[in-house]
């Protein structure tokens, strides 16, 4: 028998049943060690693994737990009557408390994973093996026996040592609060209150684990042949005190973080960014920490505004001001008799009434693939942009009928062309830059395919400077007009302005994103022409393929269209093949001031200028004030990577100045590993020249 | 296995395709070689729903005294996305015999086998930090697509890696499916061997 099949394969002279007695006396050290060793398990769980391989590996939660309690008396480290000289102690009925608050926190934790998306076994694992987690007693329960735990260890005349005494104690009025926290009911407004009294315990706890003393015979992986599932009893999964309470500290902290999504202003781009930031966040925010922010933001309050989330961001992004969203729209009703043509504004409420209608569904997706593990994120907005895509189709069609509307109100200079339309395809090219970003940042793309990569970014972005260039356009006028009317109408103006500082901020962001990549583009062909990135020599496939693999996601999208091969070829050979490049290649290289190089270094003084820019006008105009200092670091971080780029290119053009008379350079580049901490944005990587 | 034999080179051992009636006299050896390898547990059902349907996808290396050395082992089948997928499922060579050379070969036959069958891919998933192995796909030609989060038992990620064969694979349609977009996400271990109930008998 493979032992990795079964882990409860018997030994020799070893029995089917664990002959651990759970009524035994314990050392207040011993119950410590146990406390401890559950709250690793505890986030062994949390970290993804089953119950089975660990909290219910455990024989205190496998008495408590079954054959069922009918009543929480009965869920007790036995079952029927003991003896009064086996009854259990003080001690043992403190560890109860403790382990039976600790299985209604996974209770709560399984209800509020399961509530949102999330996907079993890869994210986290909800089955408890037909164990009965005590889902119908309340909280209050549990407290009190908490509660009761910590008076009967406040007794003067108990003889425990004080710091042990002490030490228990602080992991009862965590489990308290833990729990407290957990509860589903707790009221959205007062999320925040929650979480600091639980770090208040944390570092006790930490400054007296080494006060316990293990007991390794109460935890079993003999318990899981009785654990109804498919699966072979497989071994008890070891997270060590250090790891599980640095777990438990990031749960704690992203959770609070979480609650502050509650103080947000009712934007759905300060949304956006919220979930963009916390998904970003490192390490990746556990399971649970992800459900209970997507559980505030699908909550009701938080998603019954009066104007419905789409609208305000199409209103924000195209229609600050615009005839087409003025509230009087609304205020009108079809005329009685229906063969009579509806009046026009009437007309334009309904055409964005049933845009807004249409587009909730993709709102919902794009939330809830931010809501996802960071792998997960990727894949899923490959299916989400195809949902806009279908989307941008409705959207031109209605955007016909505005158009027309407007027309004949004659008011068609206050509206942008297409500005349904604009808005769908923006969303949709920013979600195209995450994916190939989030590519990068996951090590998706090998060295050789990052010109390709890069440049395809720098395509896309480029369509988004255009699209955010109307409408900085139009805003600007529309603003003009405000100011020019008789009398002007500075409410409006002021209005637009502020709408304008946003589209300002997205196109410097755009830009920037834009230019970075092709100047990586660039720098990145000269490398490939330089033989400087390893190049495998692939016999079973062939660069149109390997381009047909890499374009999947976006084949279907139109616009943006993916460029045929033998364009996306020739956008990478400038110079001829790699191995046999022409004449003029070594002489550009070889130029500093050669038109090459000045490309690379223009785009990168561009990005630079750019993301400056979208500094200086800083968190608010980026609708980011609820996670400005994240994002403050992801826009340092992207200078950053232009600084490093500028570093590389001149480590280049100095070797290739050097160079040998077949055009060898004298030096090696290095490609950032992922997670390592020598990129400065993980979706920017910039190759690091140095000397062979 | 023997010191003395770890200097044999790739090209003095013999690749063989496997068959059904030598179950027998390799099937033992082929568990042995891939359980102390990969971190999964397969039942011996999860080897038999391979060898039986896919027998002539698996690829051994055996030495002159008929030892097994490495295997791959395959299928390869229509895919919900409308491809005629191919899909490595184990691949293992014996550890005093590698950096040979030996499991490129036994790779390579496998793909030869697969196009020759008309496959319009091929794909397979490995640890992220599985380096030669990394290292052996990309270099034929395969590229990651996605990553896996937790996608092992272990808890451990993977890449998906994926080799296109044919040209037009990209857009290919499930038959029946005018819309096309079978949510290709329904679960990471669609093709995971163990996981999988349906696989299993
Ligand atoms: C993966 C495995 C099958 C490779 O077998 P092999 O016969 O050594 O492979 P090859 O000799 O054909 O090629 C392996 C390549 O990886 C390289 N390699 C091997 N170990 C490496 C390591 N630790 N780091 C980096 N590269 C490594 C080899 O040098 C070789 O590349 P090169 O020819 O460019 O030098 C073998 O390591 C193995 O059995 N591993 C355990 C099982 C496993 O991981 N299977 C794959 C998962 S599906």
């Amino acid at each position: 028998m493979d032992p990795k099949m079964d882990g409860g394969f018997l030994q020799p002279g070893e029995t089917l049943e664990d002959n651990y007695d759970t009524l035994k006396a314990l050392l207040p050290e011993e119950v410590l060690g146990i406390m401890d060793q559950l709250l690793c398990h505890e986030m062994a769980w949390h970290t993804g693994n089953p119950l089975s391989q660990t909290l219910f590996t455990s024989v205190y939660i496998d008495k408590i737990l079954w054959p069922e309690p009918k009543t929480l008396e009965q869920a007790q480290f036995y079952r029927g009557e003991v003896s009064d000289s086996r009854r259990p102690d003080l001690l043992l009925e403190v560890l109860r408390a403790y382990c039976l608050a600790l299985i209604k926190c996974c209770d709560f934790v399984i209800a509020k994973v399961t509530s949102r998306d999330y996907f079993e076994e890869e994210d986290f694992c909800t089955h408890t093996y037909n164990r009965v987690l005590f889902v119908q007693v309340p909280i209050d329960v549990f407290l009190r026996e908490l509660d009761v735990a910590v008076e009967s260890l406040q007794d003067p005349d108990l003889s425990i040592s004080a710091d042990l005494c002490e030490a228990i104690i602080t992991r009862l009025e965590f489990r308290k609060h833990f729990l407290t926290a957990l509860d589903l009911d707790c009221p959205l407004e007062h999320l925040d209150r929650y979480w600091p009294p639980i770090s208040s315990h944390l570092s006790s706890i930490n400054s007296t684990y080494h006060l316990g003393k293990p007991v390794p015979g109460s935890f079993s992986t003999k318990i899981q042949r009785r654990l109804a599932s498919t699966v072979p009893p497989r071994p008890i999964v070891e997270l060590d005190f250090k790891d599980a309470f640095s777990k438990l500290q990031q749960l704690c902290l992203d959770c609070e973080e979480g609650t502050r999504f509650t103080h947000l202003s009712p934007d759905p781009l300060e949304y956006q960014s919220f979930l963009w930031a916390f998904a970003s966040r490192t390490p990746t925010p556990l399971p649970y920490a992800r459900s209970y922010l997507a559980n505030i933001l699908f909550h009701p309050n938080t998603l019954n505004t009066s104007t419905t989330l789409p609208l305000t961001d199409l209103q924000c992004l195209i229609f600050t001001c615009s005839p087409v969203l003025d509230p009087q729209n609304w205020a009108l009703s079809p005329p009685l008799n229906p063969l009579l043509p509806k009046p026009l504004r009437h007309q334009l409420a309904l055409i964005i009434d049933e845009f807004i209608e249409r587009t909730g569904q993709n709102y919902l997706e794009l939330w809830t693939a931010l809501g996802q593990n960071r792998s997960r994120l990727r894949r899923m907005l490959n299916h989400v942009i195809l949902g806009w895509d279908q989307l941008q189709v409705d959207a031109n069609t209605l955007d016909e009928e505005i158009m027309a509307v407007v027309k004949e109100m004659q008011v068609q200079e206050q509206v942008l062309v297409y500005p349904l339309t604009t808005w769908v395809y923006h969303k949709k090219l920013w979600m195209i830059e995450k994916i190939v970003m989030l590519g990068f940042e996951q090590d998706i793309y090998l060295p050789d395919e990052f010109a390709g990569m890069y440049g395809f970014l720098e395509r896309v972005a480029r369509r988004r400077v255009d699209l955010l260039s109307n409408i900085y356009a139009h805003y600007e006028e529309q603003e003009k007009q405000y100011l020019r009317a008789k009398p002007p109408k500075l409410e409006m103006a002021a209005e637009v302005e502020g709408a304008a500082r946003y589209i300002e901020s997205l196109l410097a962001e755009a830009t920037g994103v834009c230019e970075l990549s092709g100047a990586l583009f660039r720098f990145y062909t000269v490398l490939l022409y330089l033989r400087l990135l390893p190049t495998p020599n692939r016999p079973f496939s062939t660069p149109e393929l390997r381009y047909e693999l890499r374009m999947k996601p976006f084949l279907t999208l139109s616009p943006p269209e993916v460029p045929p091969f033998e364009e996306h070829h020739e956008q990478l050979h400038g110079f001829g093949p790699y191995d046999n490049p022409e004449p003029s290649l070594l002489l550009a290289l070889q130029n500093p001031i050669s038109e090459l190089w000045k490309g690379i270094e223009d785009g990168i003084k561009r990005a630079k200028d750019s993301f400056s820019q979208l500094k200086k006008l800083g968190p608010k105009a980026a609708k980011v004030e609820g996670v400005d200092k994240a994002w403050g670091k992801e826009v340092q971080g992207a200078l950053a990577s232009c600084i490093a780029l500028g570093v590389a290119v001149v480590g280049i053009k100095t070797a290739v100045k050097e160079c040998d008379e077949n055009g060898k350079v004298a030096v090696k580049v290095e490609i950032p590993e992922m997670g390592s901490g020598k990129r400065y944005a993980e979706g920017w990587v910039v190759g690091k020249v140095v000397k062979e | 296995m023997g010191d003395k034999d770890a200097n044999i080179s790739a090209d003095e051992l013999q690749y063989v395709q496997y068959q059904d009636d030598k179950e027998e006299l390799y099937l033992p050896a082929i568990r042995q070689l891939i359980s102390k390898d990969l971190s999964e547990p397969y039942s011996i059902y999860v080897y038999r729903y391979f060898l039986y349907q896919w027998g002539e996808l698996c690829y051994m290396a055996l030495d002159a005294n008929n030892t097994l050395i490495g295997v791959v082992v395959c299928k390869l089948e229509p895919h919900r996305s409308g491809t005629f997928r191919g899909y490595i499922a184990m691949l293992a060579v014996q550890e005093a015999h590698r950096g040979k050379g030996i499991a490129t070969k036994l790779v390579c036959m496998a793909i030869d086998a697969m196009a020759a069958r008309d496959a319009d891919e091929i794909v397979l998933e490995t640890e992220v930090t599985n380096t030669a192995s990394l290292k052996l796909y990309e270099r034929l030609g395969f590229l990651r697509s996605k990553r896996l989060h937790r996608y092992y038992l272990n808890g451990n990620t993977a890449f998906r890696l994926v080799l296109y064969l044919k040209p037009g694979t990209a857009t290919k349609k499930p038959h029946g499916d005018l819309n096309g977009n079978v949510g290709e996400e329904q679960g990471i271990r669609e093709a995971h061997p163990t996981l999988d109930g349906t696989h299993v008998p």
